[in-house]
C-alpha cells in the first residue's frame, strides 16, 4: 500500500503548495519542507501504512487551507469602524428645506410649508432647537403674512359706488398700524430665521 | 455549548498556543514533530497539527525562537528550534500576566456554589 500512501501524501503536499501560492517562495518552501518532514516522521511511527492510517495522519495535520490561513496571520483585529460618513443627505435637501419653509406655502398652500418642515426635521444639519425655531418662526413661512395681507386688504377694502362717497370699511388707524407692523414682522421673521439656518448650515458644512 | 463559546475557546487557544510553544522550547530544543507531539499530548491544545508550523515560522521571524539543522540518526536532518533571549523575556512576561489573569478568573468561576 506504500504507493497509495505516497500518492495521498503527494496530493496533500501539492494542495498545500497551492494554498501557499501567494506567499513568498522562501516561506512556502519552509512550510512545505517542515510539514513534509512532519509527515515523514509520523509515517515512520505508523505500524501499518494502510490507506486509513495515512488519511488519519493527514487529517490530524489539518486542511492545507487552514495551514495557509494560519500562515497568513491572525485575522486582523476588527478594525475600529471608521466614523460613519456624516449622513448629510445631499446638501440640496437642506436648501430645499429652507426654500420650502420660506416659500413652500406659496407654491403649494399649507402643504408646501409642511414639506419644508419635514425636510427640516429629517435633516441632521440642524440642532433640535434650530429646528424648533425654523418650525415656529413662522408657521407657513411667507405665505402667512401674504395671506393676512390679502385678508387685510379685502377687509380694509375701500369701495364706493361710482360717483358716490368713498367708504372704507376697516379698523381705525391705530389698529391698521399695528396690523401693518405685525405683517412686516411676519415677513421679516421667517426670512431672518431661514437666513440664520442657512448660515448655521454653512458653518456645519465647513467647520472653521 | 453556548453559542460563541466555541469561538472564544478557539481564540484563547490560539492566543496562548505560542506561549505553550515557547515554554516547551524553554527547557530543551526540539524539532517540529517532537514539539507537535508534546503539544498534542495535552487534550484540546492542538486541533490541526499542521498549523504549528506557520506559528513556528512566525516566532522565528519575530526573533523569539531560532532554528538550526542537526543530523538525525533515523533519517534526514531535522530543523531544531530553541528559545532566544527575546523569546525568554516574552515568555516570562506572559507567565506573570497569565498567573494574574488565571487567578483572577479562578477567583470567580471556581467559587463553590452555595448548596
Amino acid at each position: 500500500m506504500s504507493a497509495t500512501a505516497d500518492r495521498l501524501v503527494n496530493e496533500y503536499l501539492d494542495r498545500l503548495e497551492e494554498e501557499l501560492a501567494d506567499f513568498p517562495a522562501a516561506r512556502r518552501r519552509e512550510l512545505v519542507q517542515e510539514i513534509s518532514a512532519h509527515i515523514a516522521e509520523a509515517r515512520a511511527s505508523l505500524e501499518n501504512e494502510d490507506e486509513a492510517s495515512i488519511r488519519n495522519l493527514l487529517d490530524r495535520i489539518g486542511d492545507p487551507a487552514d495551514i495557509a490561513a494560519e500562515a497568513a496571520g491572525p485575522p486582523a483585529p476588527e478594525a475600529p469602524l471608521p466614523p460613519p460618513p456624516a449622513k448629510t443627505r445631499g446638501g440640496g435637501w437642506d436648501v430645499a428645506a429652507l426654500v420650502m419653509l420660506l416659500v413652500g406655502g406659496l407654491i403649494l398652500p399649507v402643504v408646501g410649508w409642511f414639506i419644508g418642515v419635514v425636510l427640516l426635521w429629517t435633516s441632521e444639519t440642524w440642532s433640535t432647537g434650530e429646528k424648533l425655531l425654523g418650525t415656529l418662526l413662522v408657521p407657513g413661512g411667507l405665505a402667512l403674512p401674504l395671506f393676512l395681507l390679502t385678508i387685510g386688504t379685502s377687509v380694509n377694502s375701500c369701495g364706493g359706488e361710482v360717483g358716490g362717497p368713498i367708504t372704507c370699511t376697516g379698523g381705525n388707524g391705530a389698529g391698521s398700524a399695528a396690523a401693518a407692523v405685525l405683517v412686516i414682522a411676519l415677513f421679516v421673521l421667517p426670512i431672518a430665521v431661514v437666513a440664520y439656518l442657512a448660515r448655521r448650515r454653512s458653518q456645519v458644512a465647513a467647520p472653521a | 455549548m453556548v453559542s460563541g463559546q466555541d469561538a472564544l475557546l478557539a481564540q484563547m487557544r490560539r492566543g496562548t498556543l505560542q506561549y505553550c510553544v515557547l515554554s516547551l522550547l524553554g527547557t530543551e530544543e526540539r524539532y517540529g514533530f517532537d514539539l507537535v507531539r508534546a503539544l498534542a499530548e495535552q487534550d484540546g491544545m492542538v486541533t490541526s497539527e499542521g498549523t504549528i508550523y506557520p506559528l513556528l515560522s512566525r516566532l522565528r521571524r519575530d526573533g523569539l525562537v531560532e532554528s538550526s539543522w542537526q543530523e538525525s540518526t533515523s533519517g534526514p536532518p531535522r530543523r531544531y528550534y530553541r528559545l532566544t533571549e527575546g523569546g525568554r523575556t516574552a515568555l516570562e512576561g506572559f507567565r506573570l500576566e497569565w498567573r494574574r489573569f488565571r487567578d483572577a478568573v479562578d477567583h470567580f468561576v471556581e467559587r463553590t456554589e452555595p448548596s
